[in-house]
């Protein structure tokens, strides 16, 4: 009872700081937002290149930042998702390639097909080093 | 002192952009054509551009400075607001009108071919010659502009821009129609279409300014299509125009683009040069400074 108790105090406090850090706890995907079977099957060309994930890091430092945050946890007056949650990192390469370059236009994703399909799947890099540990 | 005034006119168009707050763009480097790249929501992009007409024998040179203000009102409406003037050499420097325009993008998703639709509304006078488009015949730019600025012209402008994304390039193809609500000379038409393409494809991870991903290059074709009263390329003006972009920070792009006329209706010499600026989440900003919450 005691440590029911102290286990929910830690959540209630990891919840305020979160909150207060404006991180996107209560992201929750949207259901229609869904790749195409062939876009999952794509993988990503630079998967063996890990150093490429470098270039990746300064694409979202510019171009994601604003609404994802620089740890990917997802600005909450944005709405924006928390790539750090495994709702997202369990995701194949190239369903979040396909993510990338289509947006998501019912909450506000823009697309990002302007930037070359290489720097869209060193974004996919960058993203899969944002993973939780 | 009309010298000077043109001088003046000049220096102000260059250096207003420098005192803004710091963003972010990584712009196509056309000037003309249009993709289907809409401004992120709620990003504020301030551009100040001018176009230059080196002029045939008899001809004066004039420089045509204009300021742009786009902003992102959903991931598929941009809307755009431009003010533009025009000084003429051995003449005089002008306010000639604005133009308040919208893009909406009608598919959600990515295709092979990206379709947007294009509504602007026009104020402006005979005078202008920033040549954001040409429609119908050939702009005048022999009379003087205190003829020209008596003549106020409110127009519809629509354009089809239609735009695909091929291995890193762009390609895209402009189709206008206009219609002066002030005069009965019918539609005009006019088109643009382009072509570029970023010159690495790979980013690096180190902050290089002049690395070959900062660049993207490609060339536009643009001109006038006569209008109802006469369709064709009879007595229109055609450009073809190679355009480069330079993001010379994460937060703006500097364009250029020499254009070289194609018809005797055309100027020999088109220059275009153009700065961005873009500021994230202005309309955040905006809404804090009332209380608001987005």
């Amino acid at each position: 009872m005691r440590a029911r108790a102290l286990l929910g105090m830690v959540g209630a406090c990891v919840l305020a700081i979160a909150l207060a850090a404006g991180q996107n706890v209560s992201y929750q995907p949207d259901p229609d937002w869904k790749a195409p079977a062939d876009a999952e099957s794509r993988v990503n060309p630079l998967v063996k290149k890990p150093a490429a994930a470098a270039g990746g890091k300064k694409i979202f430092l510019r171009e994601c930042v604003e609404c994802h945050g620089e740890d990917g946890s997802g600005v909450l007056k944005k709405h924006a998702a928390d790539l750090q949650r495994p709702v997202v990192q369990e995701q194949k390469d190239g369903v979040l390639f396909w993510k990338i370059t289509n947006g998501n236009a019912d909450r506000g994703m823009p697309s990002f097909s302007k930037l070359p399909e290489m720097q869209r799947w060193q974004l996919v890099l960058h993203i899969r080093m944002l993973r939780q540990h | 002192m009309e010298h000077m005034r043109f001088l003046y006119f000049r220096l102000l168009i260059f250096l207003l952009p420098l005192g803004l707050v710091t963003a972010r763009a990584q712009e196509p480097p056309y000037f003309v054509t249009y993709t289907h790249y809409m401004e992120e929501p709620g990003n504020l992009e301030i551009e100040t551009s001018s176009t230059m007409g080196i002029p045939r024998t008899g001809q004066k040179f004039y420089f045509a400075p204009y300021a742009e203000l786009e902003y992102g009102v959903t991931t598929r409406w941009t809307a755009e607001l431009y003010l533009e003037g025009q000084s003429t050499w051995g003449d005089s420097t002008i306010f000639t009108g604005w133009r308040l325009e919208n893009r909406f993008r009608p598919l959600k998703r990515e295709h092979w071919i990206n379709p947007v639709l294009y509504l602007e509304y026009e104020n402006l006078n005979e005078a202008s010659r920033i040549q954001k488009e040409l429609v119908g015949g050939a702009p005048d730019v022999s009379s003087p502009n205190s003829e020209l600025r008596q003549t106020t012209a409110h127009e519809i402008e629509t354009k089809l821009i239609l735009s695909s994304t091929v291995h890193d390039w762009n390609v895209a193809e402009n189709f206008i129609v206009e219609k002066n609500l002030s005069q009965s000379e019918g539609f005009e038409f006019g088109y643009s279409v382009g072509a570029y393409r970023p010159m690495a494809s790979m980013a690096s991870g180190t902050n290089c300014r002049f690395c070959r991903e900062n660049f993207s290059a490609g060339v536009e074709v643009y001109g006038g299509l006569g209008s109802t009263n006469g369709f064709g390329m009879h007595e229109t003006a055609h450009y073809v125009a190679p355009v480069i972009a330079w993001m010379i920070s994460d937060n703006s792009t500097l364009r250029f683009s020499p254009g070289f006329g194609l018809t005797h209706e055309s100027n020999p010499v088109l220059l275009r040069v153009g700065y961005a600026y873009e500021i994230r989440g202005f309309g955040s900003r905006v809404a804090q400074l009332f209380g608001g919450k987005r």
